[in-house]
C-alpha cells in the first residue's frame, strides 16, 4: 500500500503538482490518468524516490525514504530507451532486476531468463538492447521492472509503441500476479479503452487531483473537457474502448 | 635483441608499461561509455601541479602529483555531480588552471629544471622504486574494483535512475570509480607523462569500441591493444633511439587507425 498525503512537487520552486493525496492500495491497479504535462511522471518519480518534495509518503506503514533504503520497487520509466548509452545485453538488462537478491550468477541468470520468458523475450537474450527495436526494449524493461519482484509496480506509459499481442501478455501477467502477491500496481497511461477495461481504480491528476465519480472508472464528458480541454472528441473514446485486444 | 631485454632499465619500463596497459584495457572502455574520455587529460594535468609543488617544497613528486591527481579527481566529480554538468566540461573548466598552476610552481622553485620535459613527455630513465611500486598497487586495487564493483558501474553507465531503484551505492561507486581513474593516470603520467598519458587510457577503448559488439570482447581488445602498443613502443624507442613515451602513443595510433579502418570494412561487407 502507498500512502500519499498532501504531496507538492517544484521545479526550480515551479509547482508541478500540489497537495495530492491518495492511496493506493494492495492487489489493485491504480491507473493515473491526466493531460500531457499533468504530473504523472512527476508523482510517480517522487514516489520511486528520485524527487524531492513536500508532503508525507508511506509505503506499507513505512515511512518513505526508510522503505526505499530496503527495498526496491519495480521501476519503468517513461521512454527509458531512450538513453542507453551502453552495449548491454537483454539478459543483463533483466537481471539488473535482481541486484537486492543474494544469488550465484547462474542463479540470477536462470531468474532473469524467466522474466524475459514470460514476455516472450527469451530468443533475444543475448541481444543488445540498443539494437532493439523501441517495442522489443520496453518489453526487456518490462521484465526487468518484473524482476524485482517487488511488491509495489511503477510503471510510467509502459506500453508506449507496444503491439497488442506484448500489450495483452503485459496485462495477462499483471492480473495474474497482483492478487496472488497482494502487489500495489501503479501505472500511468492515456489509454481509455485499456482502462476501462483493467482499473481497479483511475486517478486523474492536472496538477491537482481531478475528482470524479469512482464508481463509473470512465470519465464524463464534461471531466474530459475538465481534463483535456474541449477539443477531445467523444467518439474517440468508444472507438479505443471497442477496439480492446 | 635479447641483450636489449636484460637491460635494467628496459626491463622496469616494460614491467610499469604492461601494467598500467593491463589496467587502462580495463577502465578505459567505461571511460569512453561514460563520455569522459577527456577525464585523463583533466586528471593528468592536475598531476602536473602537483608535480610542481612537490619540486617546490622539495618532497618527491610522485606522492604530491598523486594527492593533486585524486583531489583532483575527486573535485571534478563533485563539481559535475552537484551542478549537474558533464565531467568534460568541469575538466574543461579545471585542467589549464592545473597546467598553469604547475608551471608557476615550478618557476618559483629555486634552481634550473631539466626535468621538466621528462614529466611533460615521460622518460623511462627516470622510472624509480616508488613509480614500480605505485604501478602494481595500482593492478591490484584495479584487479579488485574490477571482480567486485565493475558491475555496479555498468549498470550506473546504462541506468543510473534504475540502479538507485535496485540499491546500487551510486554515489559511492560514482567516487570509487573517480578515485581509481586518478590514481591510474598518476601510474601513467610516471610512464609517458602528462602529455601523452590520456591517449593510453582511451585509444586502446576507443579502438575496441570499434570493432567488438559485446563489452567483454570490447575489455579483452582494449587490454591486448594496449600492452602490444607498449610491447612494440618500447622495442622500437630503443632500437631507433627515440624517446619511449612517443613511440608507444604512435603504436597506439595506429592500431586506432586500423581498427577505424576495419570498422568501417565490417561494416561496407554488412551493407553488401
Ligand atoms: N525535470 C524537470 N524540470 C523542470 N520542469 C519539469 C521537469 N519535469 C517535468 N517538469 C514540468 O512539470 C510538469 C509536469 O510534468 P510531468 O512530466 O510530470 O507530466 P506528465 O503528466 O507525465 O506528462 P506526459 O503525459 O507528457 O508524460 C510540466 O509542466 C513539466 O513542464
Ligand atoms: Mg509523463
Amino acid at each position: 500500500m502507498v500512502k500519499v498525503d498532501d504531496l507538492t512537487v517544484r521545479y526550480d520552486g515551479r509547482i508541478a503538482i500540489s497537495k495530492i493525496s491518495v492511496t493506493f492500495d494492495d492487489g489493485k491497479f491504480h491507473f493515473v490518468m491526466g493531460p500531457n504535462g499533468g504530473g504523472k511522471t512527476t508523482l510517480v518519480r517522487a514516489i520511486v524516490g528520485f524527487l524531492p518534495y513536500e508532503g508525507k509518503i508511506e509505503i506499507d506503514g513505512v515511512e518513505h525514504s526508510k522503505y526505499l533504503k530496503k527495498n526496491s520497487i519495480g521501476y519503468l520509466a517513461q521512454r527509458g530507451f531512450q538513453f542507453f548509452s551502453f552495449p548491454m545485453t537483454a539478459i543483463e538488462v533483466v537481471e539488473m532486476g535482481r541486484y537486492r537478491f543474494k544469488e550465484n550468477i547462474s542463479e540470477r541468470r536462470r531468474s532473469a531468463m524467466r522474466f524475459l520468458k514470460a514476455l516472450e523475450m527469451d530468443e533475444f537474450w543475448n541481444k543488445r538492447i540498443d539494437e532493439m527495436s523501441g517495442g522489443q526494449q520496453q518489453r526487456v524493461l518490462m521484465a526487468r521492472a518484473l524482476a524485482t519482484e517487488s511488491k509495489i509496480l511503477v510503471l510510467d506509459e509502459p506500453l508506449t509503441g507496444i503491439d497488442s499481442k506484448a500489450q495483452s501478455l503485459f496485462y495477462d501477467m499483471i492480473e495474474r500476479i497482483k492478487e496472488k502477491f497482494q502487489l500495489t500496481v501503479i501505472m500511468t497511461t492515456h489509454d481509455v479503452g485499456f482502462v476501462s477495461k483493467y482499473a481497479d481504480d483511475v486517478l486523474y491528476i492536472n496538477k491537482e487531483i481531478v475528482p470524479h465519480d469512482k464508481a463509473e472508472k470512465v470519465l464524463s464528458d464534461a471531466e474530459i473537457e475538465l481534463l483535456y480541454g474541449p477539443k477531445m472528441e467523444i467518439a474517440d473514446r468508444h472507438l479505443t474502448k471497442n477496439e480492446n485486444v | 635483441m635479447f641483450e636489449f631485454f636484460s637491460l635494467f632499465f628496459i626491463q622496469r619500463a616494460l614491467i610499469i608499461g604492461l601494467i598500467i596497459a593491463f589496467v587502462s584495457g580495463l577502465m578505459g572502455p567505461f571511460l569512453v561509455y561514460r563520455k569522459m574520455a577527456f577525464m585523463g587529460v583533466g586528471i593528468s594535468h592536475g598531476t602536473f601541479a602537483g608535480i610542481g609543488l612537490g619540486i617546490l617544497i622539495g618532497i618527491s613528486p610522485i606522492y604530491s602529483g598523486m594527492a593533486f591527481a585524486i583531489g583532483l579527481g575527486i573535485f571534478i566529480g563533485f563539481v559535475s555531480k552537484i551542478g549537474k554538468i558533464s565531467e568534460d566540461v568541469s575538466i574543461g573548466v579545471l585542467f589549464s588552471f592545473a597546467m598553469a598552476l604547475g608551471i608557476f610552481l615550478i618557476n618559483s622553485a629555486p634552481g634550473y629544471h631539466t626535468d621538466i620535459m621528462g614529466y611533460l613527455f615521460g622518460d623511462i630513465l627516470a622510472i624509480s622504486n616508488g613509480d614500480i611500486y605505485l604501478a602494481m598497487i595500482t593492478l591490484v586495487l584495479t584487479i579488485l574494483w574490477f571482480t567486485l564493483r565493475s558491475r555496479q558501474m555498468k549498470y550506473i553507465t546504462f541506468d543510473e535512475d534504475f540502479s538507485k531503484v535496485v540499491g546500487v551505492p551510486v554515489t559511492i561507486d560514482y567516487y570509487i570509480f573517480m578515485v581509481l581513474i586518478s590514481l591510474i593516470t598518476v601510474a601513467i603520467v610516471n610512464f609517458v607523462g602528462v602529455i601523452l598519458a590520456s591517449s593510453i587510457m582511451i585509444a586502446p577503448a576507443a579502438a575496441s569500441r570499434l570493432i567488438a559488439k559485446k563489452f567483454p570482447t570490447m575489455i579483452i581488445l582494449a587490454v591486448t591493444f594496449g600492452m602490444i602498443s607498449v610491447f612494440l613502443g618500447i622495442t622500437f624507442s630503443y632500437g631507433f633511439n627515440i624517446s619511449s613515451g612517443p613511440s608507444v602513443v604512435f603504436f597506439i595510433t595506429a592500431i586506432f587507425a586500423m581498427a577505424f579502418a576495419l570498422s568501417k570494412i565490417i561494416v561496407h561487407h554488412h551493407a553488401a
